[in-house]
């Protein structure tokens, strides 16, 4: 039998184990705020999020809250924790991404990690990891490929912990909202009003409780799709986007997708057959073309004034050219003038196969 | 104190019962939703075996209160209370006993007033199989994750898994099927590395190598021979596409597929000249209920998948020689895409002989995203085609099996959502008329509502299979395959 200080000791040693506890528990959700966040989307506990993707680190956090912010559309956010280049593929997708909801894709490509194509759409199939899954389709979504949204929303439910999660099933009822399948969505949205957390969010999504500035939104998303139908290839990306544009030329985020997706595979007769000059404008897009016109002997000033080619690009390109030639192909004196060109990427850029 | 410790405990009882009791949010529903029916699932007027599983199921209305559901049958009544219609096995068991069709009175108060209607259930004196067999699967895209192959016994609610991906690391297995409803043949694939094709002949399982080095791919589709000792099989190659329009979703081609036989006695695979033409796809072929005759689809081969809306599979047979285990000559073309401008796909005859039920779409060879994707079936004595409009929706309809006496066939349809494949049953009379299906009962009527996983290729049993999961297991790390040549 203890005695009353033995009862004393007992009971502030457990008070203490319990503050201890919880307040490493604090610590750990003020550190990773993002890793909570991201689980209540799968809908799992912190236990099992760890269990199922282990530890958070600085890396991990700033991927799920990219993940997490995206999903929610605050593209800011997304951007402020994209600053810090992680030479990531998830890190550059989000990138990306963010910059081409603000018309920049293009302009700020090359300032960035890129892992050819792949910091573009994240590529799915059976290597892809769990998470770079739940993540792919939030460019589709963005585009307005339904069809491919629903897609990788679906599989990336398919790999979540619970196989389940709001992060999920928001954007299948969304996409099938917006394609006007309301039976499907019906499905997603019980569910969602089933959930205490996504209870607002779904009555506000019922058919006939939308508000005027989400009809509006479905409306733009409605006018982005595919207005005919072709069967593609799953990772037919290229023709995926030609798809996006026949049906609505004046996507400019999918005709700059689709112009950034040739130049970082290097194809640059798919370029140049792709690039409307008065839809879209960057100066990757004059590098590029300089590239081109060089190579097929089209240096000329109409060529320069169809494609919007200033003259001080045209300036550096030579300059770029000059170095090059007198160095033998040598990138090493030019990484710091040109390094964020894309001349460097098309002439030194060369694909990590094992990643 | 006897008075205050009586009423603590009422009140502990009550908070308890507020606390597990459960409040479903039953919307969206109505028009232009999946849930458009007073009663889901709908039950009213559909025709049930005898032996079935209680028909549990809730209310629709939203603002509906005041459930009460009055059951008739000879004389017996059961009446429950609520919104969730849940039936006891017992009392459910007792009703049907009775073998007359069972009067449904509901009654509820909606915010226009009171509100009732009648309904029946029609019960059938022909039992079902007792068994179904489906896989469980996300209907995913390219990949999987966590697949299982479930057992259902009909009678009750008991579900088993018979392969699952706890047992074989996370491998990829196709569907199940009986032969002619079996439950002591039937077979299915474990894919991967340790893997082969799983065959159950009474109770032993034995895992095969069904490949030659003449083979376009490992066998695909296929059936096992009434007798057991052989099987046919298409081997395909698959390519998985998406539509870009609208919902079509997935689109799924063949741009090769030919036909095979293989001896499980012998250890042998025998492909054929006339079912390996480079110029014709030759897919899904199933055996006659007396073995005699193979059925299965061609079409000429085309440009995929630029010429997909032209590609149109017919139904053909050609003569299947049991005491040599050999395809024959001529080819008999049963149902002619060209002719009617469908396309042909998942023959499946009666265990009886009388029926031979297939699923038709506007083209192509995997109809499960087309929406025109209907049941036809094919009188075999007659030759006559019954469209089955009591059966088909609006959504795909397909991968169905038959029960083995020929009585009741199952078969997956996306109706509603569109995109979660479920079991639904339909009993065939001997005239070929068939009832309004029902869907497969579940202990809790909410089960479909976060159901996100498919049911995939139901195929109805006699008998169980005898084995489980776990046994596979140790049949895809222990037993080696064996070798056809």
């Amino acid at each position: 039998m203890l005695g009353k200080k033995g009862r004393w000791i007992l009971g502030i040693s457990l008070a203490t184990l319990l503050a201890v506890a919880g307040g490493s528990q604090v610590c750990f959700l003020l550190r990773y705020p993002y890793f909570r966040k991201y689980a209540a989307q799968n809908g799992v506990s912190l236990r099992e999020a760890r269990k199922a993707w282990g530890h958070p680190d600085a890396i991990s956090e700033q991927m799920m809250g990219m993940a997490v912010e995206a999903s929610l559309e605050n593209w800011d956010r997304v951007s402020r924790l994209a600053a810090v280049d992680r030479r990531s593929r998830i890190g550059t997708y989000y990138y990306n991404l963010a910059n081409a909801h603000r018309g920049q894709l293009a302009d700020r490509l090359m300032d960035y990690y890129q892992p050819f194509e792949q910091g573009l759409f994240l590529p799915v199939g059976e290597k892809s990891t769990p998470f770079q899954i739940g993540c792919a389709g939030d460019v589709w979504f963005a585009l307005g490929d339904m069809s491919m949204a629903e897609r990788d929303a679906m599989l990336g439910m398919l790999f979540s912990p619970s196989h389940t999660g709001s992060r999920y099933l928001r954007r299948l009822a969304e996409t099938n909202l917006v394609s006007g399948d309301f039976e499907a969505a019906s499905k997603y949205l019980r569910m969602l009003l089933n959930s205490p957390k996504d209870r607002k969010w779904a009555r506000a999504h019922l058919p006939g409780a939308w508000s005027p500035q989400y009809a509006a939104r479905v409306e733009q998303k409605r006018a982005l799709m595919p207005h005919f139908d072709l069967v593609h290839g799953m990772d037919q990306t290229q023709l995926i986007l030609r798809i996006l544009l026949n049906s609505n030329p004046s996507n400019r985020m999918a005709l700059d997708y689709l112009l950034c997706y040739d130049l970082l595979v290097k194809d640059l007769d798919a370029f140049v057959g792709d690039y409307v000059p008065s839809l879209t404008a960057s100066h990757l897009y004059e590098e590029a073309m300089l590239i081109f016109l060089a190579a097929k002997g089209g240096m000329d000033p109409e060529n320069f004034s169809h494609y919007n080619i200033s003259e001080e690009t045209l300036d550096r390109f030579n300059r770029f050219v000059t170095i090059y030639k007198r160095d033998n192909g040598s990138g090493e004196n030019l990484s710091a003038e040109f390094g964020k060109t894309y001349w460097y990427y098309f002439y030194y850029a060369v694909r990590n196969e094992n990643r | 104190m006897r008075t205050g410790k009586g009423t603590l405990l009422a009140v502990v009882t009550l908070l308890l019962l507020l606390g597990c009791g459960r409040t479903v949010d039953v919307q969206p529903v109505g028009e232009g939703t999946d849930r458009t029916a007073p009663v889901f699932p709908d039950y009213r007027d559909v025709t049930v075996p005898c032996n079935i599983a209680p028909l549990n199921f809730y209310y629709t209305a939203p603002d509906a209160s005041r459930f009460v559901t009055t059951f008739t049958s000879a004389g017996q009544s059961v009446t429950i209370r609520g919104r969730d219609v849940v039936w006891k096995e017992k009392a459910w068991k007792g009703l049907l006993s009775t073998g007359a069709d069972v009067e449904v009175l509901s009654e509820y108060k909606s915010s226009s007033g009171p509100m009732s209607f009648r309904w029946t259930i029609h019960v059938s004196p022909d039992p079902i199989d007792g068994y179904l067999t489906y896989r469980l699967i996300e209907p995913g895209f390219e990949v999987w994750d966590d697949l299982e192959i479930m057992e259902r016994n009909l009678e009750s609610f008991d579900a088993k898994p018979i392969s699952d991906w706890r047992n074989t690391r996370n491998k990829c297995m196709n569907c199940h099927i009986h032969a002619q409803g079996r439950g002591d043949l039937s077979l299915f694939y474990l894919r991967g590395e340790g893997g082969g094709a799983i065959l159950n002949r009474g109770g032993k399982l034995r895992k095969l190598t069904l490949r030659d080095s003449t083979m376009i791919s490992p066998t695909v589709y296929g059936e096992i021979h009434p007798e057991g000792r052989y099987g046919v099989f298409s081997t395909n190659i698959i390519i998985p596409a998406m539509h870009s329009f609208g919902n079509r979703r997935m689109e799924v081609y063949d741009t090769a597929s030919d036909l095979c036989v293989a001896d499980f006695d012998g250890n042998r695979m025998t492909t054929f000249p006339e079912t390996a033409r480079p110029d014709v796809f030759e897919t899904f072929p199933v055996f006659s209920a007396d073995g005699n005759w193979v059925y299965y689809c061609a079409a000429p081969v085309k440009r995929l998948p630029a010429d997909i809306e032209e590609t149109m599979y017919s139904l053909v047979r050609r003569p299947f020689d049991a005491g040599t285990g050999t395809l024959g000559s001529p080819a008999d073309t049963v149902w002619s895409a060209s002719e009617r401008g469908l396309s042909v796909c998942h023959p499946k005859a009666s265990p009886d002989g009388r029926w031979l039920l297939f699923t038709v779409a506007d083209y192509g060879t995997f109809p499960i995203n087309h929406r025109e994707c209907d049941l036809r079936m094919m009188d075999l004595r007659t030759g006559e085609v019954l469209t089955l409009d009591a059966v088909n929706a609006d959504k795909s309809d397909t991968y169905h099996s038959w029960s083995h006496d020929g009585k009741w066939f199952v078969f997956a349809s996306k109706r509603g959502d569109g995109f979660f494949g479920k079991p639904w049953f339909s009993h065939v009379s001997a005239d070929g008329s068939v009832t309004k299906p029902f869907l497969l009962p579940q202990r809790d009527p909410h089960f479909y509502d976060t159901m996100t996983r498919s049911f995939n290729v139901p195929d109805l049993g006699n008998a169980s299979v005898g084995f489980d999961a776990a046994e596979i297991g140790r049949v895809w790390r222990e037993v080696p395959a064996e070798q056809f040549d």
